[in-house]
């Protein structure tokens, strides 16, 4: 099922994500991983939230030499010293080196400047003139100037860093041994970052993140190498991919929704939240959901899972389930969400860039809208370019007319 | 203020809490997650005032409020 590198003009267009349809939620069942690891799969809300948050259930142990085969390839996300491949007290230890720079009030002081940056971007579309390709100008480039404000990354080639983000989340768009290189070169520039801001420490998230580590027992340099790998990455792939889709889905069947995004921030908020959970970021093919592994013998939703079993929790799925989110109709973007989506995930593990991400997704909607009320989809849903053959799924660029 | 004043009370918005299990581990003698994976106080008043702060101040999800138990008025996040 993987997406062959190359296949971006296949014949078979590709489905927009908003229009991916949902596997009915049920009880685990038990399936394959696409190299036939056998896998536990939940889809139930309540059971995909045991997943991430039962102590029964880990990522470390994935990467124990009894494990069965899990990775899709090489890639940042299987780095056993990886943030998220760290549990229990080890991970809280290290997760706090970085947690107070995202807290929703650390993210809310960034606020206004992100608001100039947007806008900035908002301009140079408009003098670029309709027609233009709104992820090279506003989707893409949003995230990466805001992660490289965070971290103080002026001066770094961007595009050296936009090419490893591509191949530290690839599954299949590059072959193995150019991921590795990739990779290699990431970890160097990572490792040289760490040096410089250890003698020249600044006001950023990296120079913080190194003195918060210098106080905390145990941190390791492999450790501190693959976080910082993991937030210039997290800053690109995930708000892009979100904020790309997004558009898709307004500018091609809700034109009120746009509308009132455009007036009010509060309904770009709102429409944000239910957009980040009812729009995937992904097909799902290399993987079915987020994986964990059981520690211990336990049971999800009524069915017995043994100790040592792989586990998937299918987010997308439990973000469609009718029981949490009564679905009658379209997409309403602004019901009140309830109970929070499980797109960032949960437990220990819950997205650390939660808050700026949903900044990034309502400011951008929001000025966007509200600058081009009469922005539309240059061209046909079927001719879209997307990003293949990595984690995630989103428009390799979209033309946008006004 | 008099030590009545110090005592705090801690609320968990159980609705918003995605048991990231953070608070437990800055507050373990306030806060614990229940069986349901989700934060809970441990006892009616507490006086771990740098311990609740922070916890409500990390809280990814801001779902901990701490309160003075004299006056209800918020003590953290603020």
């Amino acid at each position: 099922m993987t997406v062959e590198h190359g296949e971006t003009s296949s014949a078979q267009p590709l489905i927009p994500l908003h229009c991916l349809r949902h596997a009915e939620p049920g009880p685990p069942r038990l399936t394959a991983l696409p190299n036939g690891t056998p896998v536990w799969l939940a889809t139930r809300h309540a059971d995909v939230r045991q997943v991430l948050t039962d102590p029964r259930l880990d990522r470390a142990t994935l990467f124990a030499p009894d494990a069965p085969p899990t990775s899709t390839g090489p890639n940042l996300l299987d780095d056993p010293e990886g943030l998220l491949n760290i549990d229990g007290p080890e991970h809280q230890r290290l997760r706090r080196t970085v947690q107070r720079a995202f807290t929703p009030r650390a993210i809310a002081r960034w606020r206004p400047w992100v608001e100039t940056v947007i806008e900035e971007l908002i301009d140079d579309l408009e003098a670029a003139g309709s027609p233009v390709d709104v992820v090279a100008g506003l989707t893409r480039s949003l995230p990466i100037a805001v992660i490289s404000r965070l971290m103080d990354l002026d001066g770094v080639d961007l595009q050296r860093l936009g090419h490893w983000s591509d191949h530290a989340l690839s599954t299949s768009a590059y072959p193995a041994e150019q991921v590795r290189q990739a990779m290699r070169e990431f970890y160097a520039f990572s490792e040289q970052l760490i040096a410089d801001r250890r003698k020249n420490p600044g006001d950023d998230l990296v120079s913080s993140l190194l003195l918060a580590a210098a106080e905390t027992e145990g941190v390791t340099e492999g450790q501190l190498t693959a976080m910082v790998c993991g937030l210039v990455v997290a800053g690109h792939e995930t708000t892009m991919t979100s904020f790309g889709n997004a558009l898709v889905q307004l500018l091609s069947e809700a034109p009120e929704a746009w509308a009132r995004i455009a007036v009010d921030l509060a309904d770009a908020t709102a429409a944000s939240e239910q957009i980040l959970r009812a729009i995937p970021l992904s097909d799902a093919t290399a993987l079915p959901g987020l994986l964990r592994r059981a520690v211990a013998d336990l049971e999800i939703g009524g069915v017995a899972i043994a100790a040592g079993s792989v586990v998937a929790a299918d987010i997308r799925t439990a973000n469609h389930d009718p029981e949490v989110y009564p679905a009658i109709g379209p997409l309403d973007h602004f019901a009140p969400l309830g109970t929070p989506s499980l797109t960032f995930g949960a437990g220990p593990h819950h997205c650390l860039g939660a808050w700026l991400a949903r900044m990034e997704l309502e400011l951008g909607l929001h000025r966007l809208a509200n600058r081009l009320p009469g922005l539309r989809l240059a061209g046909p849903l079927e001719e879209i370019s997307w990003r293949e053959g990595l984690l995630t799924r989103s428009p390799a660029s979209l033309l946008v007319a006004w | 203020m008099s030590a009545a004043g110090q005592e705090l009370v801690v609320r968990v918005d159980r609705t918003r809490c995605v048991g990231t299990g953070a608070c437990t581990w800055t507050a373990p003698e306030d806060l614990e997650l229940g069986p349901d994976g989700r934060a809970r106080p441990l006892r009616p008043v507490s006086d771990d005032r740098p311990g609740l702060t922070e916890a409500a101040e990390m809280c990814p999800v801001e779902a901990i409020t701490v309160l003075s138990a004299a006056s209800g008025e918020v003590v953290a996040p603020l």
